[in-house]
């Protein structure tokens, strides 16, 4: 059984725009699933669908196994929290917690111990007598899941719950929003543009773009399988670096000038021999020394011009660029852009290596990083697909099947 | 140090003693001068502000002056109205006296408190009735949408530009099928259709009732009646007074409906009756009752500004503080 289940959910507006395109997937019982994309992405029009708060264009919504398209949102037993609060102004945090009790009717001496049992749960307990404006983001954001909460919901919504919070408060309600998750035990479905937000809570992710599942998986399959060059980029930070390269005859990796020799030629990109592919490799996959320390034989290295250092303390941000054409059309590309137009190829930049916090770097030295073959991600430059490797999957002790090239799974 | 006396601020304890209501009261007063702009920075010139202060204080003396007039010579006798200064009083004061005739039967032309207890039962009906569905109205048009709802709406604009002069002899033969001449429901259910009130309860709902509230009760099992009451109309409060206002007013100032519909003087509303004894004064040579004009016309006003205040109070901003976050 499901708790949440959608199939080919669809949402086509009346201006011929369609924000959820055959969105499929699954919430088990006491899941936390998070969907997550940038803005517009059609995430929050998917999340509304199963609230019920908007029209479902084709598919189809079952929760606990049952249909409920046409069933309105006061009848679907789903708690939602909004982006915005929507608390009610003119009511006190108890009215406001134990709103959706009295309209089930609940007696008023089970109703008042319901909700204080919320507000303790959520700390809440000496506010109960005020008005939503007395209160701090933080509390505001608490009583809008105490709202949810004190219900018993089969599904929980979230929608962006933590966006309109500062970011220290958002880092501790993280937590919060877990412990009350694993509290109440209900299936939960977070939708959120922040990926840090995806990763560091769900049990499962839902990447969406432009209304379309991208890959649906566990945070730590999407980090080191991602499905596709989008997946790959949007998750991660800061995000992979990806650029055009080839894959020559002899299995060598062709980029810009260097040459990264891939071992023994992967049976994945053995049709990709003499042609071009978009590589990628992330920030903490690029390392600096010597080639002997730590590494397994065959690493390459790829030569590096440092332009800007970042140090974050615990550990360092290298800026560099290398004489490869960036791929895919997120921020290094843009950034990358944005230099050459304004004339300051010097400052120019296409790469990101995270390092140690006490790695002795400046900017203005050439370096060179030392590459893991089995740490890059290869991907079709048509189709932005994954190219899965035999040797990727291996070495990071994940079993995946061949499928050659990894299309949207779900 | 020439002998002053430093008092010694009491120290900073954690149990300072909470400021009193009207300590608190000066406090807001205060910070909210600090809110405002000095004059100086509005980047206007001092004499700019003396002749636009001047114009407004001169526009304020014009529009009380009909008042002072109505004060001053309800204490008069009939002779003493034409014959002295309109500005300054007159021996004999004779308000008491001219009051008191508002209470009876003047020359069998009708009794002044009757029709000021017609016209309460009229304004209260029709202007709770106008607010009621505005409101509804106001509200469906704001937050529903449904085949024919911008159709609906723009007629109900439209209404606004129709005057009811036009609508005189129709509204007559309507009257005369449906028997409701003469019966007060003519001059209230007539009354309690409000363009004007259903375009401001619809812009009023609209900005002060979120989407995300309404859905939020939805999810939180309310039923739509429930939300409209319980939380869509307490947000639209201010919205409501003022249409309430503007509603009661109304009716209590309309003439014209009640002189096409009202033939009996005991069913007269004030606007009426005060015409008919004008009348009376002016053209049947009943001078005696212009003195009862005046007290007439001050008594009338009177109700529509203590309303005026007593609602004043609850036009108050922030009624959605703490509800949507930015």
């Amino acid at each position: 059984m499901s708790a949440i289940e959608l199939e080919d959910l669809t949402k086509v507006y009346a201006t011929g725009v369609t924000a959820v395109d055959r969105l499929s997937l699954d919430v088990a019982p006491g899941e936390f699933v998070v969907l997550v994309g940038p803005s517009g992405c059609g995430k929050t029009t998917a999340l509304r669908m199963v609230a019920g708060l908007e029209s479902i264009t084709s598919g189809t919504v079952r929760l606990a196994d049952r249909v409920v398209n046409a069933v309105s949102p006061r009848q679907r037993n789903v708690a939602m929290v909004f982006q915005n609060y929507a608390l009610y102004p003119h009511l006190t945090v108890a009215e406001n917690i134990g709103f959706a009790l009295a309209n089930k009717g609940v007696p008023k001496t089970d109703r008042d111990r319901r909700v204080r049992e919320a507000a303790t749960v959520l700390g809440l307990s000496d506010l109960l007598g005020r008005k939503p404006r007395q209160l701090s983001g933080g509390q505001r954001q608490r009583v809008a899941m105490g709202r949810a909460i004190v219900r018993e919901p089969a599904v929980f919504l979230m929608d962006e719950p933590l966006s309109s919070l500062d970011a220290k408060l958002r880092v501790q309600m993280r937590s919060e929003v877990l412990r009350v998750h694993k509290a109440i035990g209900a299936a939960t479905l977070y939708v959120t543009h922040d990926q840090v937000e995806a990763m560091t809570m769900g049990d499962r992710i839902a990447v969406l773009s432009d209304g379309v599942l991208q890959q649906y998986g566990r945070p730590r399959e999407l980090y080191d399988q991602p499905a596709n060059l989008f997946v790959a980029q949007f998750i991660g930070s800061p995000e992979m670096n990806v650029y055009q390269a080839a894959v020559d005859v002899s299995g060598d990796l062709v980029l810009g000038s260097q040459r990264i020799p891939l071992g023994s030629l992967d049976p994945g990109l053995a049709p990709y021999a003499g042609r071009p592919v978009i590589v990628g490799v992330r920030p903490e996959d690029l390392a600096l020394g010597p080639a002997s320390a730590g590494l397994p034989s065959g690493s390459g290295t790829l030569a590096a011009d440092i332009r800007v250092v970042e140090s974050l303390g615990s550990e360092l941000h290298a800026v560099f660029s290398i004489d490869a054409a960036v791929a895919g059309t997120r921020e290094l590309a843009a950034a990358a852009g944005e230099a050459a137009d304004s004339g300051q190829l010097d400052l120019a930049y296409n790469g990101v290596a995270r390092l140690d916090g006490r790695a002795m770097i400046r900017s203005g030295e050439r370096v060179a990083f030392r590459v893991d073959p089995s740490r890059l991600h290869f991907f079709d430059p048509a189709t932005g697909a994954a190219i899965t490797r035999e040797t990727s999957a291996a070495s990071s002790g994940v079993a995946v099947p061949s499928r050659g090239i990894a299309g949207a799974v779900g | 140090m020439t002998g002053q006396v430093l008092t010694p601020q009491a120290p900073p304890t954690g149990a300072a003693p909470a400021p009193s209501r009207r300590e608190r009261r000066r406090l807001a007063r205060l910070a909210e001068q600090e809110r405002e702009i000095p004059v100086e920075l509005y980047g206007l010139r001092r004499g700019t502000v003396t002749l636009l202060t001047m114009l407004a204080f001169l526009f304020a003396i014009f529009t009380l002056i009909p008042i002072a007039w109505l004060l001053i010579n309800s204490t008069k006798t009939q002779a003493n109205i034409f014959e002295t200064f309109g500005f300054w009083f007159a021996r004999p004061f004779n308000f008491f006296h001219t009051f008191s005739l508002l209470f009876q039967n003047v020359d069998g032309y009708g009794t002044y408190i009757q029709w000021l207890g017609n016209t309460a039962l009229y304004a209260v009906l029709g202007g709770v009735g106008a607010t009621a569905l505005s409101a509804f109205a106001g509200y469906g048009l704001a937050r529903f949408r449904f085949r024919g709802s911008r159709v609906a709406f723009y007629v109900i604009i439209a209404g606004l530009l129709v005057p009811i002069t036009a609508l005189t002899i129709p509204l007559y033969l309507t009257y005369a099928k449906a028997h409701l001449i003469n019966s007060i429901w003519g001059m209230v259910l007539p009354s309690m259709i409000s363009p004007i009130g259903v375009y401001l309860m619809r812009t009023y709902a609209d900005i002060s009732v979120p989407r995300d509230l309404i859905d939020a009760a939805r999810i939180d099992g309310a039923g739509e009646l429930r939300i409209f009451f319980r939380i869509a109309l307490p947000l639209m409060m201010p919205g409501v007074l003022t249409v309430l206002l503007i509603s009661i007013v109304a009716v209590w100032n309309n003439y014209f409906l009640p002189l096409l519909i009202f033939n009996i003087n005991t069913k007269y509303p004030l606007t009426v009756g005060l015409g008919l004894w004008s009348d009376r004064a002016v053209n049947s040579g009943n001078a005696e009752l212009y003195p009862l004009l005046v007290m007439g016309g001050l008594v009338t006003i009177i109700p529509l500004i203590a309303l005026f205040l007593i609602l004043q109070r609850y036009w108050r901003g922030g009624m959605l503080l703490g509800s949507i976050a930015n």
